[in-house]
Formats: structure tokens, C-alpha cells, sequence
């Protein structure tokens, strides 16, 4: 009996035994690589690289950036990063949108430092080809320090992959030391990196020496102090074409952004999107509402409207202009129609028919009057909508696979023109190869506008015309704080069109009451969720 | 396989076995024979009767017994029995649970009345892997036993626990059909899921809302680690052990039908203000903020005079019909018992449009086949959930169809679908009506098979193999849809579905061995067991397909966010040796040991086991000698207390592996779509979260017997506690895994109180149960001590010494009343207010008010959680009241229901917002009207604070009944065994502060989750239900 007792138990627990362990219990994923087998295939490199585009920016804030100036107005900052609760100027360090922001950029710098620490583990690459993804990576990384540095001023400049314990205790590099190495890395990839030309037609999209060059410039330029050098790099890009890749202004102004455009000689370095698979869809919420648009969320702002020129180049307010306040928009820069839908405007529909949008309350011979402006409602706040950067090719939902441009050949005249104005430099011969193009490809015919101006303020001629040329692509917020102009045009009321009270702002719409102050908001505040993981980290002053 | 493993221990012990028996028998047999000798009486007589109830009902399954002997049966469903006896001067003894036992003299025509026992302690309880006598449990275990589900009206069984169980907290913030439940035992207790574990009929994984709530016998809640460490790994979140009802032995067939009938009402709280009057609010909103009035007072007189339209929440609800029926046929002979039952749900949804709602059908063969001393249970059960619903999201169709003013129609006289200036594109009706659906088609397929061979009388070995096989599939399709003047629906022609299959499987392996020596009682068990589970998944998703059939056209496009099953596959397995020793002497002192050995492969290898072990031990004072006196006159108590670690390792696979993944369409070049590829960080040192429990309760009869009462204290630490470390910058540049950081201390009492009063005509009961439990985070991650996540307006925050997850925002300080106060008062930096505008506590005083100045506003998750019911009983006739809340808790909704025309989205003020503030007004519940993008609705609703704050505290009459059952002669004449009809109503009225939106809505899950949405309380409305139903046995 005992015996039989025990033998029962040892064979029970036996069992027990098998029970437990027959069962394979290191279980791994069936669609991932690991760390040690990835780098090997060099199509993982090539995705990783793609990874590190897919990071490099994106249509929010390629959009929404321009409701920080005085160029448009968003109300439902919300689902836009708040651009309405900064321009209000009472928002706190823990604005979802610094955290945010910050988070984005360093996301795609530990992508891409991931990318160089452990691309050369790859064997199957040839040398060059590694050298030049390289490139184009370090390139995106830079790109993310500068758009860092504009923000924030110092930020923790990281060169390789870093650790959790280096997170916690890496303080803020001096802004001077950051804009160094991005400039020096824009040196080294732009020797590097292919022409546009020399890359095949199947590459179109990446990143190019002219690129990186360019966008040296444009860090230069926003010093403020390095005009000499801006200079030197847009001739460079000028006339150097055989060995930066060709580049020239397209005719005519609105095709820069048209869908059976992409690709045009003036892109320099843009997003890419593709019909369908890849597309972005803020342009849902810009449209005219009878254009199929949901909402409007941004809108044009009367101060932008007000910044283009008359067709004879005076500005509204000059004597002489011509311009007539109850036909506000007859005789004015081309790029106005180009860039704004204004009461009164044809809108061509994606078949090809045209539709005139009333947005001036009361004028729409349709009852249900959608583009009207209302004081309550979907429609916009202002009495404008968008037009640049509409594509009649997007699918239903306004979802767009139009490549976004960051840097156009246009700027770089424009820099040019800027440089040498600082440098006292700005001649006729100066004006004729970067303003007068400019206006010519805009459309303007009459001598007075395209001719060197011999009087007037030339710097202000040259930063209204980098307002009106760029409206709507991102830049003008960066012009308004490396111009140290933001008290001026971020503090007040923003206006709409002519709808309002007459007794009110001589009938312009208020919008929003905004308010910059200029002992602090020209740096946002580093996130006061960073500050608190990590003790070296320090403040921008006066947050 | 397993009856080859059962066979072999079996065959080594048949003969002694068999042999001792038989020696025994014999015995017997001549110390009856010599009995029946002295009386010279015949050889056998047939007792025979029926036994009832207090109340005359027959009761069933009772055991009557000789006395001193094995002979013995159980009565029918009529409360007959029939025994074969050696001597008619024999003793019968009638036991039934729940029932004193009784002895009476053998008879031929009994009729025996038994009186309820009104002792809980006497029940039995299902425990882990077995069952335990009440008396001798010595943890925390909550039973609760079918009666308490029959009647309601319930979709599933966790509508049905609702508020039964002091500590058994469930929520049901969404009442849309197929919408599950928030259900947790004594609160939170960890950062991650808290979820407890379900065991159906010894399974683990089940889903408790595939159950039909008819076939429910008992479930057990399993709250501390004395009952709980035998499921160690997966128990820190406490248990519900459910049974199902089982054929009894010896039991004719016996039929019964329950039904129940009855319709859904919606109940809508926010009602938007008369069209008319909103004109002149607007006005108002504008003109404080510097703007012209929209409406002259000729608009507001025509509006007025043309009334309302009909764009409005209650247009696109009805009411609905909700039904369910079970029929179920039990009975069982000498050596089987079994029960077939079939139970139908069909919940319409109260959405308008083509037949939206869920259905389910249960079928379930629960059956045991006995062979000498081998015993074969199966258990085998089929549940088909079918589905339908909108293809839209219920909350974006809520808002669209309630934030519109009600100068709108959907539909103009032609019946075309129309749009307005608020809704911009959408009309909610037509996207119900035509706008498409999702379909789903759900099927479990549960087995369990348990061969249990009795090796002696006290030994018991069990083999249980289990799974469950579950395969689910949801078909989705939008329709394109053209409104007028403008806007459109589905313009993506989107198809879809999305399958998913999974398959769990357990095995276990347990030896019981029970056995008392004179006073001292004990009970091993031992086991093992395997549960491996696989799941895999597919996503077929297209765009711009057909209009009409959803079939590939031109122009159809293949959604990257297809998916194959590759690369939705998860497995994972657990591994398990368990045990468990009771030791009780005399009934009177009582001691328990358990533990789990658990392995699983979420963890890496050096991580991967973990060891469980608890300790209880009960004293039941009142069986002392010197309390007697006290045990006369006062009743029968017990102490008990346990003390033990538990585990939670609801965490998914593979996170112990860093890893690199390819995915689609991350760029493109020259127009072509190119791929990508990222990287998940791993922690390699991942590991189990252990909770250290212990509690302390106590269970007294009181009153002879009249008042039941039980208390339980507990606390609780969990440590190692998972969660995504947050102690690094986000200029680290990536998102962790989870790491075994934060630790939370849980700590909260419950207590039940039954009084019943017996009389012959008037029978009540009253129960009464009610627990609060409060968590505190005492480590966060790797040193830091909070998280603030900004959500809209107002903070989540996590932090050291606070509750899981709190909210977090600014206090109001009354209005500025004059211009002198906004001169004087702190406001937020750059602010422009007015009179009117909310003034916010400047907690630190220095003038200004900044992120210094937020406070901890309250905790969401519910606290002082109740329930009430209330039977009374007169003849025929029953009644019973159950009432169901919360004592408090606090929820923090925004957008439009607070905020008047909510940021230029809403365009309606409702009802309970018309209390603003005005000079002539100046204590109002709300602050000065303002337009969207002005200061002052930047100061009001855009700084957030306690205004979206609100007290969710509630107490709702959840379920009555009143019923009449048939007089037994009624009934028999009609060929009946019982029959019981009834009117129910669910949801009838509910008491709370909250005049806008149910109480129970919240945007949180069960874990508090700082993912979670602000919430904009944009939910399905509660349903108030009517109906009756039908109780008949055969």
C-alpha cells in the first residue's frame, strides 16, 4: 500500500512535471528583426533610411506654423499645436506643443544617429553608396537641430546615439556651437551628396548637394550676422550650375505648387507625398466650404492680404497706389489670387468648372450662402480661405500627394537679395537678378514695379516681398523673429476683411488679441516636463 | 492521452480497494440482517414522499439519507423521493444545503418540511481547483449565487454583478450594445491592467460576457491572496471564479423556459435651448465679445414664430426592444447527470437605422458520466455574437446630431439629407440610415473535459484538458453620400475585415486528498498545469471600391494598413506547479497554506519563475467554551486573516526583445511609395509585478440567525509594478518598454449586512453592501515622481503620494464682479478680463496665476461604491428593489455640454447652461458668455479648471421586480412544476448632481490610464428599460 502510495506520487508529480515544461516557452515575434540580425540586409538600411525621411518634417507644422504669424489665424489651435494659445502670449511651460515639438525633432535625431552609428555593420552596401546615405542622413539630422536652435535657442546637441543615464544629465549647448556643427555638416554632406542632375530620375525627391547648400544659407541668413557668407553661397547656387545642379524659377507662379508640377526646376528640397499611399490632409479644413472643405481652421489674416503690392509696386497705404478700399482687391500683386480665396474670387473645381465665392455676408445669390463670412459657424474667421497648395487631384477628403516644398530656388534669390542689402550691397544689377525675376514670374507688367526702386526703404521692399512670395509656406514666423519684429506685428488685434462694425477697427474683423512679449517670447520655453528629468537642463530666461 | 495517465495509478489500487468495501458491505449487511431478525419484521420496505420549503414549495436535490448508512437519494424537481430500505423502523436524515438537516422515522407517504437554514456558513463555496465548506473558508471569497442574476434584464453577466458584491467594482460607462464593462475587485492596484482574472467552470480566459446569465449557478469572488495565491502569477487583480449549473444525479427531466421581454427608452439629459432663445444668447456671446450680433430682433421673432427643427439627438434614437430566452433541459440518473440549455439575446440598439444591435445565442452541454470510481465531466459550450452597428463613431454622430441648434432640419420636405453651417459635412441620420455598417460575427467554441478517478475514498486525482477557441470577424463597409447644399460621407468607399482566431488550451493535473481524523480535518491538493496560448490575426482593408457592391473597380486602392497574419500573431504560454494544505481542527481553528510556481514566456529566462505562496488561518471564537453563553444568545463568529504575495503578469509578449520592424509607405521617391523601418526598445530585465496582501475579516450571525454580517480591511503593495519609465527626456528620442519601476499602496474595507425576516406571510430580506478601497503611488519610475499630461484643458497627473492617475487644474475664486477687481485680482500672464470672467485661487499668492497654482482636483476612479436589495415576499407574490451606486468620485468633462458654442464647433447653448452670468446675475453657476478666440473665453474655458469639474456621485434604482409564481396545486393541474411571471425594469431613476450626463461616464478604462481622451461626455444614452418576464419549469 505504501509503496503503491508513493509510487503514485513520484508518478504524478512526473507528469506534472512533463506537463509544465513540454510547452516551448521562448517565444519570439514572427514579423521583426533583432538588433544583432537587422543592419546585415541592405534593404533594412535602405528602410532605415527611409525612416529617417519619413521623420524629417511634416504637413502640420508645415501648415499650422503659419498661424504663429501675422499671416493667419487659427481657432482651433487644438488640433493644430496651439498656435492660437501662443500668439495669445498666455500659455505656460507645459504647453502640450513645446513638449511636443521638442519630442519631434529628437525622435528624428535618434533615428538618424542610430542610422550612422550602425549603418557600417551592413556589408552588402557598396562604400559610396553608404557614404552618400550617410549624407543624407546627417542632412535631415541638421535639419532638425536648426529647426531645434530657431525654437529653443541652446538645445543638447546629441552627434550619437545616446543612453537613458545621458539623457538625464546632457545640458544645452551654446546656440553659436549647435549653428557650427550644422553648418559644418552642411559642408561635409554637400560635398558628398549627388546634383539633382546626377541623381536618376528615380531618386527624385532626395536630398541633393544644392540642398545642403542652400540650406547653409538659409542658417546663415537667420544669424543675421553672416551676410557675407549668405552671399557667397547663393552665387555659388547661381552660377555655379554645372557643379550644385540647375536650377531656375518656373514661369509661371502658381504652377510651383501644382500636382502636374512636382518636380519643377525651383524645388530645391520638398516633402514627398504620394497619391493615395502617402498624403497629407490639412486642406480639408482651408478651402472654401462650397470647394468641399469640412471646416476652416486657418485662415488668411487681413495684415497679409494688406502686404501685397499694387500692380505699380506701391504699397497700399502709399500715395499713388491706386488702391480703393471698397475694391480692395482689383490692381494687386498676382500672388495675391494665387495665395488667398478673397470675396469675389473664381475657384476652379477639381472637373474644371469655376465657381465665384461670396464670402462677403449677404452677397451669395445661393440661400445657403456657405462661404459667407459668420460671426458663429464653420466657415472662416476672417473672410478669407487659402488657395496655394490646393490640388484638384486629391482624393475625396482633400488627401493630397503633393510634395510640400521646403526650400525653393526663389529663396535663394531672395536671400541673395537680403545678404546684399545688409551688406549694403543692393544695386540695380543685384535687384535685376533676384526681385525683378520674381515679379516678372509673378505677373507684373509695369515698369514702376519692376524696375530697382531709386527711393523708398529697400530692406522693407525686400522682406514684404519675401512675405508675399513665401505667404503660406512656413517662413514668415522665422522672418518675424530673426527680424525682431515680432512686438510689433504679433501684439494687438488680428484683423479679417471689411465685415464688421464700422465703428470698430474702421470695420475690420477683430480676430484675436494677441500678445507678444518681447523679454521672452522670441525663445520658447524648453518643456517643463524635460526640466524636471533633468537637473542640467536650463531655462530661457524670464519662463 | 489523459485516460491512459488516469488509468495506471488506478489500476494499482482497484483490488484493495474493492476488497475492503466489500468486507465492509458485508458487515453491514449482517449487523442489518441481524437487526431485521429481532423485529421479525418484512425484509424491505420503499420510503416515499415529498419535501417542501417553508413556503410548501417542493425543494429539489435534497439528500435523504439512511441514518448510519450509505443508502441514499436526493429528491426530484417536485421534492419527491422514493428509497428502498432494509427495516421500516429505520431513521431518515434530509439534508440539503442552504436547509437545517432534519431526522424523522421512515415512512410511505412523507411529507417533510424542511426550514431554511439561514446560515451562510453552512454553504459551499467554490474555491480554487475545488470547493470549500463556508465554515472553513479562512480568506476573503464572495459568493454570489444565481438568484441574484435571475430577473434582470441584463445583456451579460457583468450587468448582472453590478453592485452585488461589496469591492467588486463595475463600471458601465458605454451602454451601446456589445460594449463591454469595466470590472475590478477591490480597486487599483496596479499602473497597467487591472482586470481580475475570470475562471469559467476551472478554465481561465473565458469571456464573462459570452456567458447567457441564465446558465450562471455561482460566482465565487476571490478578493485576497489566502483565496487567490492558487492562481499566483494572475491573481494580484483578485479572481472571478464562475460555475455554471450542472444536472443533478437521480433528477427527472425537467424543462424550463426564462424569458424576458421589454423595450429600451434613451434617456436624454442635455437638451438644446429653443432656437429662438439661442439666437439671443449668441448675441449675447458676441456683442461681450466685442463683435456685432448675428440676429436682429425681427430674425429672433421669425425664428421663434417658424419653431424648432427637428436636428436633435432624440431624432436619430427610438426605442428599442430588448429580449432574452433560455431554455434549458436537466435531469441525471444513477450514475450521469446532465444539462442542455439554449439561450437567445437580442439587444436592438437604440440608434436608428437598418437593424442595429447584438444577438447572441448560447448552447451549452454540461454532462457527467460515471464508470465504478472514474468520473467524466465535459463541458461544451458555443456562443455565436452577431452584431451590427453604424460605421461611423457613436460619439462624433452624438455631437453632430446634439451641438446643432435646433433651427435645423435633417431632412428637407423631399426627404433629401441636408447639412447646416454647425455640422458642417455630416448628417448624423443619414450616415444611420445609409451611411453603412459594421458586422460582427463572433464564435467561442469552450470545452473542458475532467476525468477524476477516485483512488481511495480521500483521494482524488483530476485530469482537466481545456480550451477555448474563439474566432471572430468584423466586416465594415462605408457608403458614399452626397448632402445638400454641401458635404459628403464616406467619399473613401471603404471596405473592410478584419479577422482574428485565437486558441488557449490548458492543461492541468491535480491530486485532492481530504480526510478527517476524529476532530482534526485535512486537505491536500497538488497540480500542474500548461496554458499556452496563440493568437493571429488578418486586415483586409480597400478603398474607392464599387459603390455598389464594395467590390475592387478602377481606382480601388489597397490600404497600407492591411494586415497579414504574420504580423498579428502573439503566443504566449504559462507553466505552472500549484498547492494548497488546509488543516482544521474541530471546525474551530482553521489553517490554510497555498502557493503557485508560475513560468511564462512574456518574461526572459532568468525572470521568468515566480513563486506565490499565501497563509490564512480563521478562528471561529464562538465555538469556545467560554463563549456559549454568548453563542446563545448573541450567534456565531469567526476572525480570519491571510497574508500572501500575488503576481500580475498581464503584460504583452516580447517585450524583453529590442527589435527592428519594416513597415509600408513610410516615404516616397519620384512619386513611388517606399518602405521604412523602426525599432522597439526592449528591457531585457523584465519581470513579474508582485503584490504583497494581506487581510483581515470577519464573519458574524447575528440575532438567531437573522443578521449576516462580514467585514473584510485589506492592504495591499504592489511592487515592481510595470509601466513605461517616464523618469527620461524626451530628448532621448525614443519610448520605452515597460519596466518593472512604480509600486502602489491599495489599501480598503468592505462590508455585506443581511437581515432577513421569515414570517408565514411576509417574508423580507435586506442586503447591504458597501467598500471603499484608496490607492496611493509610492515610486514612480527610476526617481521620478510624476507625469503631468496636458489633455484639452485640463492635466492627468501621476504623482507620488497621490492616487494612480488624478486630475489636475486651477480652482475658481467666484467672478470678477467690477472692473476694480480685475484690476486687483491675480489672473494668467497677459490676460484681458472683464467683469463676468472666472477668477482662479492663486494658490502660491504671488499675483499671478501660473502652473504653480493648479491644484489636485479629484480622483475619476469611484470610491464608496454600494448596493441595496430588498425582497419581500407575501404568497405568490415577490417583489425585490435593488438600488446600485457610487458615493463618490469626480469627473472632469468639457466641450460643448460646459462650454457654451464649445470653441466655434457647437453652436447651442443647452438647458442647464442658461445660468450665466450678467450684472444682474452676479452669482451664477456659469461664467459671462464669450465667443471662442476671445479673453474671456480664454480665461473661462481655455485656463482649465474645477469648471469642468463635477461630483459623479450617484445611487441608481438599477433593477425591480414584481412577480407572481403559481400556488404548487395551481400549477400541478397544470402540468407544471412552477411557473413565475414578472415585470422588470432596469435603470429607472437614478439620484445624482449631475443634470447633463450619466454618472457613470467616464473616459477611463480599468487603469486609469493617462492615454485615455479628455472627456467630452459624447456617449450613447442610458437605457431605461420596461419589460416582463416568464419563468416556467416543466
Amino acid at each position: 500500500m505504501v509503496r503503491i502510495v508513493f509510487r503514485s506520487v513520484v508518478f504524478f508529480w512526473l507528469l506534472v512535471g512533463v506537463l509544465a515544461s513540454c510547452k516551448k516557452m521562448d517565444l519570439t515575434p514572427t514579423d521583426r528583426f533583432t538588433e544583432l540580425n537587422f543592419w546585415e540586409s541592405g534593404e533594412n538600411v535602405n528602410n532605415a533610411l527611409n525612416n529617417v525621411y519619413n521623420r524629417m518634417y511634416n504637413s502640420q507644422l508645415f501648415f499650422y506654423n503659419e498661424a504663429l504669424s501675422d499671416n493667419a489665424y487659427t481657432r482651433l489651435g487644438i488640433s493644430s499645436g496651439f498656435p492660437d494659445v501662443i500668439t495669445s502670449g498666455s500659455f505656460t511651460t507645459t504647453l502640450a506643443r513645446f513638449i511636443d515639438e521638442w519630442n519631434y525633432y529628437y525622435t528624428g535625431i535618434k533615428a538618424a544617429n542610430i542610422f550612422l552609428d550602425n549603418v557600417d555593420k551592413n556589408k552588402t552596401l557598396d562604400a559610396p553608396t553608404k557614404e552618400r546615405m550617410k549624407a543624407e542622413v546627417r542632412f535631415v539630422r541638421a535639419f532638425h537641430y536648426f529647426k531645434l536652435t530657431n525654437w529653443w535657442g541652446d538645445v543638447p546637441l546629441l552627434k550619437t546615439d545616446i543612453s537613458p543615464d545621458d539623457a538625464k544629465t546632457i545640458g544645452r549647448t551654446p546656440k553659436a556651437e549647435v549653428v557650427k556643427f550644422i553648418t559644418d555638416e552642411l559642408d561635409a554632406v554637400a560635398a558628398i551628396l549627388p546634383t539633382n542632375v546626377q541623381y536618376s530620375a528615380n531618386d527624385r525627391g532626395r536630398i541633393t548637394k544644392a540642398a545642403a547648400k542652400a540650406l547653409k544659407a538659409r542658417v546663415l541668413l537667420y544669424q543675421g550676422n553672416r551676410m557675407a557668407e549668405v552671399v557667397a553661397i547663393c552665387e555659388d547656387l547661381m552660377n555655379n550650375q554645372s557643379a550644385n545642379g540647375s536650377y531656375s524659377l518656373v514661369p509661371k507662379y502658381e504652377d510651383v505648387f501644382s500636382p502636374t508640377n512636382e518636380y519643377n526646376s525651383e524645388v530645391i528640397l520638398d516633402l514627398q507625398y504620394v497619391p493615395n499611399l502617402r498624403t497629407w490632409g490639412e486642406y480639408i479644413d482651408f478651402a472654401p466650404l462650397s470647394a468641399g472643405a469640412r471646416s476652416n481652421n486657418m485662415a488668411p489674416t487681413q495684415e497679409l492680404v494688406n502686404s501685397y503690392v499694387m500692380l505699380n509696386g506701391k504699397r497700399i497705404n502709399e500715395t499713388g497706389s491706386g488702391y480703393d478700399e471698397n475694391n480692395p482687391y482689383a490692381g494687386r500683386d498676382p500672388r495675391l489670387a494665387a495665395t488667398v480665396v478673397y470675396n469675389g474670387a473664381t475657384w476652379r473645381n477639381a472637373n474644371g468648372t469655376t465657381q465665384t465665392i461670396y464670402i462677403k455676408p449677404g452677397s451669395d445669390p445661393d440661400a445657403s450662402a456657405k462661404n459667407e463670412y459668420k460671426a458663429s459657424g464653420q466657415g472662416t474667421a476672417t473672410g478669407y480661405y487659402w488657395r496655394k497648395y490646393y490640388d484638384p487631384t486629391a482624393t475625396a477628403g482633400f488627401n493630397s500627394g503633393l510634395n510640400l516644398i521646403l526650400i525653393r530656388y526663389a529663396e535663394v534669390l531672395l536671400m541673395y537679395a537680403e545678404a546684399k542689402n545688409a551688406l549694403g550691397q543692393m544695386t540695380q544689377e543685384v535687384w535685376n537678378k533676384t526681385i525683378r525675376p520674381l515679379r516678372v514670374r509673378a505677373g507684373f507688367t509695369d515698369p514702376a514695379a519692376l524696375s530697382f526702386p531709386s527711393t523708398g526703404d529697400l530692406t522693407a521692399i525686400i522682406r514684404n516681398e519675401r512675405r508675399t512670395e513665401f505667404a503660406m509656406e512656413g517662413l514668415r514666423i522665422d522672418d518675424i523673429r530673426r527680424w525682431k519684429i515680432a512686438e510689433q506685428v504679433l501684439n494687438g488685434w488680428t484683423h479679417g476683411a471689411k465685415f464688421g462694425d464700422p465703428s470698430v477697427d474702421n470695420g475690420y474683423l477683430r480676430v484675436q488679441l494677441r500678445n507678444f512679449d518681447p523679454s521672452r517670447h522670441y525663445l520658447w520655453p524648453v518643456p517643463a516636463a524635460e526640466l524636471g528629468k533633468n537637473g542640467n537642463l536650463s531655462q530661457n530666461p524670464n519662463y | 492521452m489523459l485516460m491512459f495517465l488516469l488509468k495506471l495509478p488506478a489500476s494499482g489500487r482497484q483490488r484493495p480497494a474493492t476488497s475492503l468495501l466489500a468486507k465492509c458491505k458485508r458487515i453491514v449487511l449482517f449487523i442489518a440482517c441481524l437487526q431485521c431478525l429481532s423485529v421479525l419484521a418484512y425484509s424491505q420496505i420503499t420510503a416515499q414522499g415529498k419535501v417542501v420549503n417553508e413556503s410548501n414549495s417542493p425543494v429539489a436535490g435534497v439528500t435523504v439519507a439512511l441514518k448510519n448508512s450509505t443508502t441514499a437519494t436526493t429528491t426530484d424537481e417536485a421534492g419527491n423521493f422514493t428509497l428502498r430500505l432494509p427495516s421500516a423502523n429505520a431513521v431518515l436524515v434530509f439534508s440539503s444545503i442552504g436547509y437545517t438537516t432534519r431526522e424523522l422515522p421512515a415512512g410511505t407517504n412523507m411529507s417533510v418540511q424542511l426550514q431554511p437554514l439561514n446560515n451562510t456558513l453552512g454553504e459551499v463555496v467554490v474555491v480554487g481547483y475545488g470547493t470549500q465548506r463556508r465554515v472553513s473558508v479562512s480568506g476573503a471569497v464572495d459568493k454570489i449565487s444565481a438568484e441574484t442574476i435571475e430577473g434582470k434584464p441584463v445583456a451579460n453577466v457583468s450587468q448582472a454583478l453590478q453592485g452585488t458584491s461589496p469591492n467588486l467594482i463595475i463600471q458601465q460607462r458605454n451602454f451601446e450594445p456589445g460594449q463591454g464593462l469595466n470590472i475590478n475587485i477591490r480597486g487599483l492596484g496596479t499602473l497597467g491592467n487591472n482586470d481580475p482574472l475570470v475562471v469559467i467552470d476551472g478554465i481561465v480566459g473565458g469571456d464573462i460576457n459570452l456567458l447567457n446569465p441564465t446558465d450562471i449557478e455561482s460566482v465565487s469572488v476571490l478578493k485576497d491572496a489566502g483565496t487567490a495565491a492558487i492562481y499566483g502569477s494572475r491573481a494580484a487583480n483578485g479572481v472571478l471564479l464562475i460555475t455554471t449549473k450542472k444536472g443533478r444525479k437521480n433528477q427527472k427531466p425537467t424543462l424550463s423556459y426564462e424569458g424576458i421581454y421589454g423595450i429600451t427608452h434613451p434617456e436624454i439629459m442635455a437638451q438644446p435651448v429653443h432656437a429662438w432663445e439661442n439666437a439671443y444668447y449668441k448675441n449675447e456671446s458676441l456683442v461681450n465679445s466685442g463683435r456685432q450680433p448675428v440676429y436682429s430682433a425681427s430674425n429672433i421673432q421669425q425664428i421663434a414664430a417658424q419653431g424648432d427643427g427637428d436636428w436633435r439627438l432624440s431624432s436619430i434614437l427610438k426605442n428599442a426592444a430588448q429580449q432574452n430566452h433560455s431554455i434549458s433541459i436537466r435531469g441525471g440518473g444513477e450514475t450521469n447527470t446532465y444539462l442542455m440549455s439554449f439561450g437567445y439575446l437580442n439587444q436592438e440598439n437604440n440608434f436608428i437605422g437598418p437593424n442595429y444591435g447584438w444577438k447572441r445565442y448560447n448552447l451549452r452541454l454540461n454532462q457527467s458520466t460515471e464508470v465504478g470510481k472514474f468520473r467524466l465531466t465535459t463541458i461544451l459550450s458555443y456562443v455565436k455574437s452577431d452584431g451590427k452597428d453604424h460605421s461611423s463613431s457613436t460619439g462624433t454622430l452624438t455631437v453632430d446630431a446634439s451641438r446643432v441648434p435646433l433651427l435645423y432640419n435633417f431632412q428637407d420636405s423631399l426627404g433629401r439629407y441636408l447639412t447646416n453651417a454647425v455640422s458642417s459635412e455630416f448628417n448624423p441620420k443619414a450616415i444611420l440610415e445609409n451611411g453603412g455598417y459594421r458586422r460582427y460575427n463572433n464564435d467561442e467554441v469552450f470545452g473542458s473535459f475532467t476525468g477524476e478517478l477516485s483512488v481511495t475514498r480521500d483521494l482524488k486525482i483530476r485530469g482537466v484538458f481545456g480550451g477555448t477557441v474563439r474566432s471572430n470577424q468584423t466586416f465594415g463597409r462605408r457608403m458614399q453620400l452626397s448632402f445638400l447644399p454641401g458635404g459628403s460621407y464616406g467619399q473613401d468607399r471603404e471596405v473592410y475585415d478584419d479577422n482574428y482566431k485565437s486558441l488557449l488550451t490548458n492543461t492541468q493535473l491535480i491530486a485532492e486528498y481530504k480526510k478527517r481524523f476524529g476532530f482534526h480535518d485535512v486537505t491536500l491538493l497538488a497540480g500542474g498545469s500548461n496554458e499556452s496560448f496563440k493568437s493571429e490575426g488578418n486586415s483586409i482593408r480597400k478603398t474607392l471600391t464599387d459603390p455598389t457592391f464594395g467590390i475592387p473597380t478602377t481606382g480601388t486602392v489597397v490600404d497600407p494598413n492591411s494586415a497579414n497574419s504574420n504580423q498579428r500573431t502573439s503566443e504566449s504560454s504559462l507553466s505552472s506547479l500549484f498547492g494548497r494544505a488546509g488543516y482544521s481542527y474541530n471546525d474551530k481553528y482553521i489553517g490554510e497554506f497555498s502557493f503557485r510556481y508560475d513560468g511564462s514566456s512574456n518574461f526572459p529566462k532568468e525572470g521568468r519563475w515566480g513563486f506565490f505562496p499565501s497563509v490564512s488561518a480563521a478562528w471561529r471564537l464562538t465555538e469556545e467554551g467560554f463563549l456559549n453563553n454568548f453563542r446563545t444568545h448573541v450567534g456565531d463568529m469567526k476572525l480570519r486573516a491571510s497574508y500572501g504575495m500575488l503576481g500580475n503578469q498581464n503584460v504583452s509578449p516580447y517585450q524583453y526583445q529590442t527589435s527592428y520592424f519594416n513597415y509600408a509607405n513610410a516615404y516616397g521617391f519620384n512619386n513611388n511609395i517606399v518602405g521604412g523601418a523602426g525599432f522597439t526598445l526592449g528591457n531585457p530585465e523584465i519581470t513579474w509585478e508582485k503584490a504583497t496582501t494581506a487581510n483581515i475579516g470577519l464573519d458574524a450571525e447575528l440575532l438567531r440567525k437573522k443578521l449576516f454580517v462580514s467585514f473584510d480591511v485589506f492592504d495591499k503593495t504592489t511592487s515592481d509594478i510595470l509601466v513605461a519609465r517616464d523618469d527620461v527626456p524626451a530628448l532621448f528620442g525614443a519610448g520605452f518598454p515597460n519596466y518593472n519601476a512604480a509600486k502602489v499602496r491599495n489599501r480598503g474595507w468592505e462590508t455585506s449586512i443581511t437581515y432577513r425576516i421569515p414570517g408565514k406571510t411576509f417574508r423580507h430580506s435586506f442586503n447591504f453592501n458597501i467598500a471603499d478601497n484608496k490607492n496611493e503611488l509610492l515610486n514612480y519610475t527610476f526617481g521620478a515622481q510624476e507625469q503631468v499630461l496636458r489633455k484639452e484643458e485640463f492635466e492627468f497627473v501621476r504623482r507620488v503620494g497621490l492616487p494612480i492617475t488624478v486630475y489636475q487644474g486651477f480652482r475658481r475664486d467666484g467672478y470678477f464682479q467690477t472692473l476694480d477687481d480685475t484690476k486687483t485680482y491675480a489672473k494668467p500672464a497677459n490676460a484681458t478680463v472683464v467683469p463676468g470672467d472666472i477668477r482662479f485661487k492663486d494658490k502660491n499668492g504671488d499675483g499671478v496665476i501660473d502652473d504653480q497654482d493648479k491644484y489636485i482636483l479629484g480622483n475619476p476612479f469611484p470610491r464608496y461604491t454600494f448596493g441595496f436589495t430588498y425582497n419581500i415576499n407575501f404568497k405568490g407574490f415577490d417583489a425585490q428593489v435593488f438600488i446600485q451606486g457610487v458615493g463618490r468620485r469626480e469627473l472632469m468633462i468639457r466641450g460643448e455640454l460646459v462650454e457654451p458654442f464649445h470653441v466655434g464647433y457647437s453652436g447651442t447653448m443647452y438647458t442647464h447652461q442658461t445660468d450665466y452670468w450678467t450684472p444682474t446675475n452676479p452669482n451664477a453657476k456659469w461664467p459671462r458668455l464669450a465667443e471662442a478666440g476671445s479673453p474671456s473665453n480664454q480665461n473661462n474655458y481655455r485656463t482649465g479648471s474645477d469648471i469642468y469639474l463635477f461630483d459623479a456621485a450617484y445611487a441608481r434604482l438599477k433593477n425591480v421586480q414584481i412577480g407572481y409564481s403559481l400556488p404548487v396545486s395551481v400549477a400541478e393541474r397544470a402540468h407544471l412544476k412552477g411557473a413565475r411571471i414578472y415585470l422588470t425594469g432596469q435603470n429607472l431613476a437614478t439620484l445624482t448632481k449631475l443634470d447633463f450626463i450619466d454618472p457613470e461616464n467616464s473616459e477611463f478604462g480599468n487603469n486609469t490610464s493617462m492615454g485615455a481622451s479628455a472627456n467630452s461626455g459624447r456617449a450613447y444614452p442610458l437605457p431605461v428599460f420596461y419589460g416582463v418576464g416568464l419563468n416556467v419549469t416543466f
